[in-house]
């Protein structure tokens, strides 16, 4: 289906309608699957032991939280130069999700940096770049917050899309341009992933499980906030109407 | 370029006349330079090895604080109207009254450094380190913040939304100029790689600054 | 001048100060800014006791050392130089011989680095335990990144 035809609210809501269920039901199936591959079937690692299984939730949390961003900014584009009327829409949806992977990715690696390093939080440069692109989806949803109308709101965070997404190539290679503590990237890197495949297939079960599972909150939000910017207008034709 | 020029001698000249800018940002800068000491309990030491962070996060802050009025003014009295529909490009525009901006409030941050730096009990080695680092990576904050600034007067938003949005983005500037400042005064790390990183900062944001402002006020302003 | 060239004699502006700031960091990158500096790197700038590092090695096998009260004393070297590193308190758990460490703290005026803060680093290799002892037996234990005891197996801290 081209995006032409997912410009008309009406039929993106139709279609969202049509397929939340299915989704709904592929990521129960996947999660399910992945858990169960991380918690029973992946063996421990040879140094780290068990703790390694805090991993299949880390991981995929920080490739998301990226991969968000890089939604937005794309949907930043398209709000900037095709005045998509979705794309705004997507943007505000997709924020706080990425925020939420955001901290959770923060918060398990804070977790399995205790027992490993020695220490819930360094300021290396991965830390902190992470960190700040954090701060900024918080900044972006307070934006949303703040300002009432939302198309004004929606170019404004666009373009703070466009800037913020400076950092997401420093987030990817802050491992490999310093020497941090955090260790490098274990599969996307030159030469091929560095995971045992025993270890490496449940990681890339449970990050398709929660892609799957931001996939199905995302067009659940953009249908929310369909619905309630239609309310929204209602609301201020009936008191256009009331005060005529 | 006449119409750019008119623009930066206007800007310094509003904000000279009217006084409040430069010398707010400087006095701002002194309340926070003479609350740290405080805070932390009689320790020359330490206030010595902290010095370059205090003087940078003061900086910081007071450069940042002043950011709001850079379009507001123009907005209010309407010139700012006039200047999007002028033929100078709106990035140029937005360049000239930063670096209007800058002199009037960065520079004299940079200038009273030194003094601060004596009360913090930096040696002549810290304070000259501060001070150049100072002086590079002020206008990095200076044209970042146009993009605050930008937002909050299209937004209609102003107080503590500006800090919220600008200061993440602050924050590279913020620990290379540290890092070269203490670089400087003692350590492990030659002063010349951070100071580099913080030129190129500097020149990134004078090049994103701007751009990004003046789609701001673009897509805001219609 | 039109306005179109005029716009695109901004863009290319802009876009040359761009790339004279990629080069610029590209160059101070070769300098590498540092979270920790290397056994060498402490010799060579002759760093003064008292200012505070963080050292960043390999533990040197066979070089720890159990003191009473979590006192310990272990070497951290780089190949080249080592340093003996004094720290009383609890390890990490990643922290074994041959290991990659990094400890923060500061030179007495013995040469002797004070830690009062030790981190461990671990690389990026994940694999079950059989298959690393597998790839022992076999002599197929590389790893490219850090020079490790081959034959070793990996000590299991108490």
């Amino acid at each position: 289906m081209p995006l032409i035809d997912l410009a008309n609210p009406s039929r993106f809501l139709a279609l969202v309608g049509k397929m939340l269920p299915w989704l709904v039901a592929a990521t129960l199936v996947a999660l399910a699957a992945g858990l169960w591959q991380a918690l029973f079937v992946a063996p421990d690692d040879y140094q780290q032991g068990a703790t390694v299984k805090i991993m299949f939730v880390h991981v995929p949390s920080a490739w998301l939280a990226m991969a968000i961003w890089a939604l937005m900014s794309i949907a930043a584009l398209g709000t900037l130069a095709w005045r998509h009327p979705l794309a705004d829409v997507a943007a505000k949806a997709a924020a706080p999700l990425g925020a939420g992977f955001t901290f959770l990715c923060l918060l398990t690696g804070s977790l399995w940096g205790r027992p490993m390093w020695g220490t819930y939080w360094v300021w290396d440069a991965r830390l902190t770049s992470v960190l700040v692109m954090f701060l900024m989806y918080l900044g972006l949803i307070a934006l949303w917050r703040t300002v009432e109308d939302p198309s004004r709101a929606g170019r404004a965070a666009a373009i703070l899309t466009l800037v913020g997404a400076i950092n997401l190539p420093i987030i990817k290679f802050s491992v490999d341009w310093w020497n941090t503590l955090h260790q490098p990237a274990s599969v996307v890197r030159v030469g091929g992933p560095a995971i045992h495949p025993s270890i490496l297939v449940p990681l890339l079960t449970m990050a398709l499980a929660l892609t799957l599972l931001f996939a199905t909150l995302h067009l659940a939000a953009m249908r929310n906030e369909i619905l309630r910017r239609r309310v929204r207008t209602m609301q201020m034709l009936a008191a256009q109407g009331a005060s005529a | 370029m006449i119409s750019l020029k008119a623009l930066l001698i206007r800007d310094v000249r509003i904000a000279v006349r009217i006084g409040g800018g430069a010398l707010m940002g400087v006095l701002f800068f002194l309340s926070i330079v003479t609350l740290t000491p405080f805070a932390l309990g009689p320790d020359l030491k330490l206030l010595a090895r902290i010095g370059p962070a205090i003087l940078w996060i003061g900086a910081l802050l007071a450069s940042l604080l002043a950011l709001d009025r850079l379009f507001a003014a123009d907005h209010e009295d309407g010139s700012l109207d006039l200047i999007l529909m002028g033929r100078a490009p709106l990035e140029l525009v937005v360049a000239a009254k930063a670096l209007a901006h800058w002199l009037t409030t960065g520079l004299p941050l940079v200038i009273a450094s030194p003094i601060l730096g004596l009360i913090l009990n930096l040696d002549a080695n810290a304070i000259a380190a501060v001070a150049a680092t100072l002086l590079v990576g002020t206008p990095a904050l200076t044209y970042m913040g146009t993009i605050g600034a930008a937002l909050a007067v299209t937004l209609r938003r102003g107080g503590l939304l500006l800090p919220v949005l600008v200061l993440p983005l602050t924050i590279p500037v913020l620990i290379f100029g540290v890092a070269a400042a203490n670089a400087a005064a003692g350590g492990t790390v030659s002063f010349a790689a951070p100071f580099t990183i913080l030129c190129a900062l500097t020149l990134m944001s004078i090049v994103v600054g701007p751009f990004a402002a003046a789609a701001a006020l673009r897509a805001g302003m219609e | 001048m039109t306005r179109r060239q005029r716009r695109l004699l901004l863009l290319g502006a802009g876009l040359g100060v761009l790339g004279l700031a990629a080069a610029l960091v590209l160059s101070a990158l070769k300098d590498s800014i540092v979270f920790f500096n290397s056994p060498s790197d402490i010799v060579e700038k002759r760093v003064t006791p008292g200012t505070r590092i963080r050292l960043g090695g390999l533990v040197a096998p066979g070089s720890l050392e159990r003191g009473s009260e979590l006192a310990v004393r272990f070497q951290v070297t780089d190949g080249n130089r080592a340093i003996s590193v004094a720290y009383r308190g609890i390890l990490p758990d990643l922290f074994r011989e041959g290991q990659g460490v990094i400890a923060e703290g500061a030179l007495d005026t013995a040469g002797v680095f004070k830690a009062d803060n030790v981190l461990a680093k671990h690389d990026e290799k994940y694999m079950p335990r059989e298959v690393a002892d597998a790839l022992k037996k076999q002599g197929y234990w590389k790893d490219d990144a850090q020079k490790r005891d081959a034959a070793r197996p990996p000590r299991q801290v108490p």
